[in-house]
């Protein structure tokens, strides 16, 4: 299927939206082109739900567009053009797999025999042959999260929203999940994936928009905002062997060091010209610190997460104060 | 796109062995032990458990003793009580429902030699045990009811010559010593049964419809609550953006369990006709007619429930208040003419009061349409605002 080259999978513009007394968007702007994969980042709480539900036409903006395929998102049209794949396992678990897909078919608004055709499709796109006459309640969690796209596709919608599609499954199902996602972009879908799963962003998205303070800042290509970021900066990172005391902990600090993990990891991004771990390795253990282990790293996307994380966090405290 | 929702709901039904039998092997089982119950509490095979006491013993009391004895609907303890307070104890354990305890001597006129021992909790008994008692002493010591009168008599006449008392006398002694005959008097009440004879019971078509229209509000609460495990496993959300939308959802359910009520009441007149022959063949249209407008009521207002509650827990709740206060004033636990009167008038706003009256105007009374068409169009009606507001508060839900 080809798609008209001036219409977008998905086109947002100038959306706020408010939840109760707090306006959670203000003013995202994103675009999704027909076979792009976008990763939509954030902490909790950030609104990825809220701007799903506000593309679903669940909750009406305070002002703004969305566009699917070109059409209004209040019409009925532009639904029609939508996948959604909840973060839950949103299936009957006591029905086959491909009565699951029947049905899901069926009320996609397929005719039996679209439904039927659309199956044959969908059973390769997601390689389910082997699976197709087991129940869905007893399929692994990588097999349930595969059905669980698949139910979704089956209309061969504009615009496919993943909600976390990979949690709680394997590292080999989170690869075959992979897979069909690129496979799905492949045949030109737009797709919009929210994920904690900075590795998985990076590796299937060919767009990243990170959603903090109720904007969508930065987006672009993952490795481009890493190097836009980083330039060729290395992350070190000191693994402790138990969490530090206060005055250790400021004088990591005062390295220009920050904790990443319950204090027991802490990081910072150096010129390679700069680094010398052994110098670092004497400083803090002059200091009674004595890391367990001390690395140097590319900066990932990670990096930038919670570089971007800590920012706004930070700013959130000034305007607070 | 509806049958696609009702095919998901029959094969969740047929794949789940525990909820198949709950659906369509309860509602006859529970018939028949309501029948079974209630045919005897409230038709004529009733049986009491009684102890007796006699105080003093004499002949007249020894004759009544063998006449409560041998009457066959009531039970006696073998012993017999010289007290009162003894006989009490064994209606306090439990051990009869009621006690009969004659104080005094049967001609006694100035107070009630004979005295029925209640428990409060079964007055019913109590009336019933008076009636048996003084129907008894009428017809088989007829003696006893003489001697009682004459007194009065006397008073009212201004009193007997010899001759006359002499001759009172004689009569009492004879009617004593003769076994009664039941063809010598006629009793002062009868009681007849109306309708045709050889007609199964009223009991058991009352309670046909009284526990139909009971599995079919609670089979349609069950049911209707996997409207909130779809919102809660995000199916709805799933199904919210694509053609079907909500109103196809709760359509096709709403449908599903109708049907699936209609198939349960099918089964339990089945049963009414195989075990207690019920005559339903030649009511048929009627009864097809009144059951589906009593499964789609049910329908209606589980989805109601459903829709308007947010949680599992919280339907069920509601469901089984809402199921339980209706059918007990609605009829289906009790027939409503054994309520007090308020309650008889608060229970004619109920679903259950209409479908049991609409069951058994069609089956006992034999009433044509016209006759049942005011409490089947508040069924129907009532069930279709119940899809309304369902498919209105899940579309309202969708929109946060």
């Amino acid at each position: 299927m080809t798609r008209a080259p001036v219409l977008a999978a998905l086109s947002i513009s100038g959306l706020h939206t408010r939840y109760g007394v707090h306006d959670v968007l203000r003013g995202i702007d994103l675009k999704i082109a027909f076979g792009d994969i976008y990763g939509l980042l954030g902490p909790n709480g950030a609104g990825k739900t809220t701007l799903i539900r506000t593309i679903c036409n669940r909750i009406t903006p305070l002002r703004g567009t969305i566009q699917i395929e070109g059409i209004p998102n209040t019409e009925r049209a532009a639904m029609r053009q939508i996948g959604l794949v909840p973060q839950e396992i949103a299936l009957y678990g006591h029905l086959t797999v491909k009565e699951n897909l029947e049905v899901f078919g069926r009320l996609s608004g397929l005719s039996h025999r679209e439904t039927a055709a659309a199956l044959e499709w969908v059973r390769h796109a997601a390689r389910l042959d082997e699976r197709l006459d087991q129940r869905v309640d007893i399929l692994s969690g990588g097999w349930k999260r595969r059905v669980n796209i698949a139910a979704a596709i089956l209309h061969r919608p504009a615009l496919l929203i993943l909600d976390e599609p990979t949690v709680g499954v394997d590292v080999d199902a989170r690869n075959g999940l992979h897979e069909l996602i690129m496979e799905l972009s492949r045949a030109e879908m737009g797709i919009l994936i929210t994920t904690h799963d900075m590795e998985q962003a990076e590796s299937i998205c060919s767009t990243v928009g990170f959603l903090r303070g109720g904007k969508v800042s930065p987006q672009g290509h993952p490795r481009e905002l890493v190097a836009g970021l980083y330039h060729d900066y290395k992350e070190i990172i000191i693994e402790m062997r138990q969490v530090p005391t206060p005055s250790q902990e400021k004088l990591l600090l005062e390295a220009g060091l920050l904790a990443t993990n319950n204090n027991l990891s802490w990081s910072k991004f150096e010129h390679p010209d700069n680094i010398s771990d052994e110098h670092l390795a004497y400083e803090l253990a002059q200091h009674g610190i004595h890391p367990r282990e001390i690395r140097l790293r590319e900066p990932g996307l990670d990096s930038l997460f919670i570089h971007l994380s800590r920012e706004h966090d930070q700013a959130t405290k000034e305007n607070a104060a | 796109m509806i049958f696609a929702v009702m095919r998901v709901m029959a094969l969740h039904l047929l794949r789940d062995r525990g909820a198949l039998i709950m659906a369509f092997m309860l509602p006859p089982i529970i018939f028949v032990i309501f029948a079974a119950i209630f045919s005897g509490t409230s038709g004529d095979d009733l049986h009491l458990n009684v102890a007796l006491g006699i105080a003093q013993p004499s002949e007249l009391s020894n004759r009544l003793e063998k006449v409560l004895r041998s009457e066959p609907s009531l039970t006696f303890l073998p012993k017999t009580y010289a007290n009162q307070a003894e006989l009490t104890t064994q209606i306090e354990n439990g051990k009869v429902d009621v006690g009969v305890f004659v104080r005094s001597n049967l001609t006694t006129t100035e107070t009630a030699p004979i005295l029925i021992l209640v428990d409060p909790a079964k007055k019913m008994t109590g009336a019933i045990l008076s009636g048996q008692v003084q129907r008894i002493i009428g017809l088989e010591m007829t003696d006893v009811g003489l001697s009682r009168t004459a007194p009065v008599i006397e008073e009212l006449v201004g009193g007997f010559s010899a001759e006359q008392s002499a001759r009172l006398l004689a009569t009492v002694k004879e009617l004593a010593t003769k076994a009664a005959d039941p063809d010598a008097q006629s009793n002062l009440v009868e009681t007849v049964p109306i309708g045709a004879a050889g007609r199964t019971g009223a009991t058991v078509t009352y309670y046909a419809g009284a526990v139909a229209i009971l599995f079919l509000l609670f089979s349609a609460m069950q049911s209707a609550a996997t409207l909130i495990e779809e919102r809660n496993t995000g199916i709805v959300d799933r199904l919210a953006v694509g053609k079907a939308g909500t109103d196809v959802v709760v359509t096709g359910k709403f449908l599903f369990v109708t049907l699936q009520g209609m198939v349960q009441v099918t089964l339990i007149y089945l049963v009414a006709a195989l075990v207690y022959g019920l005559n339903v063949a030649s009511h048929l249209p009627l009864l097809l007619l009144t059951t589906v407008a009593a499964s789609m009521t049910s329908a209606g207002l589980g989805f109601a429930v459903a829709a308007i509650c947010t949680s599992k827990q919280q339907a069920q709740t509601i469901s089984t208040f809402v199921v339980l206060v209706m059918s007990a004033i609605g009829g289906s636990m009790v027939p409503r003419f054994m309520m007090p009167p308020w309650l008889q008038t608060v229970g004619w706003y109920t679903p259950t009061a209409w479908a049991i009256e609409a069951y058994h105007g069609v089956l006992w009374r034999g009433e044509g349409l016209q006759t049942i068409s005011t409490p089947l169009m508040c069924l129907a009606a009532l069930g279709l605002i119940g899809l309304v507001v369902a498919i209105i508060v899940s579309r309202i839900r969708l929109k946060i």
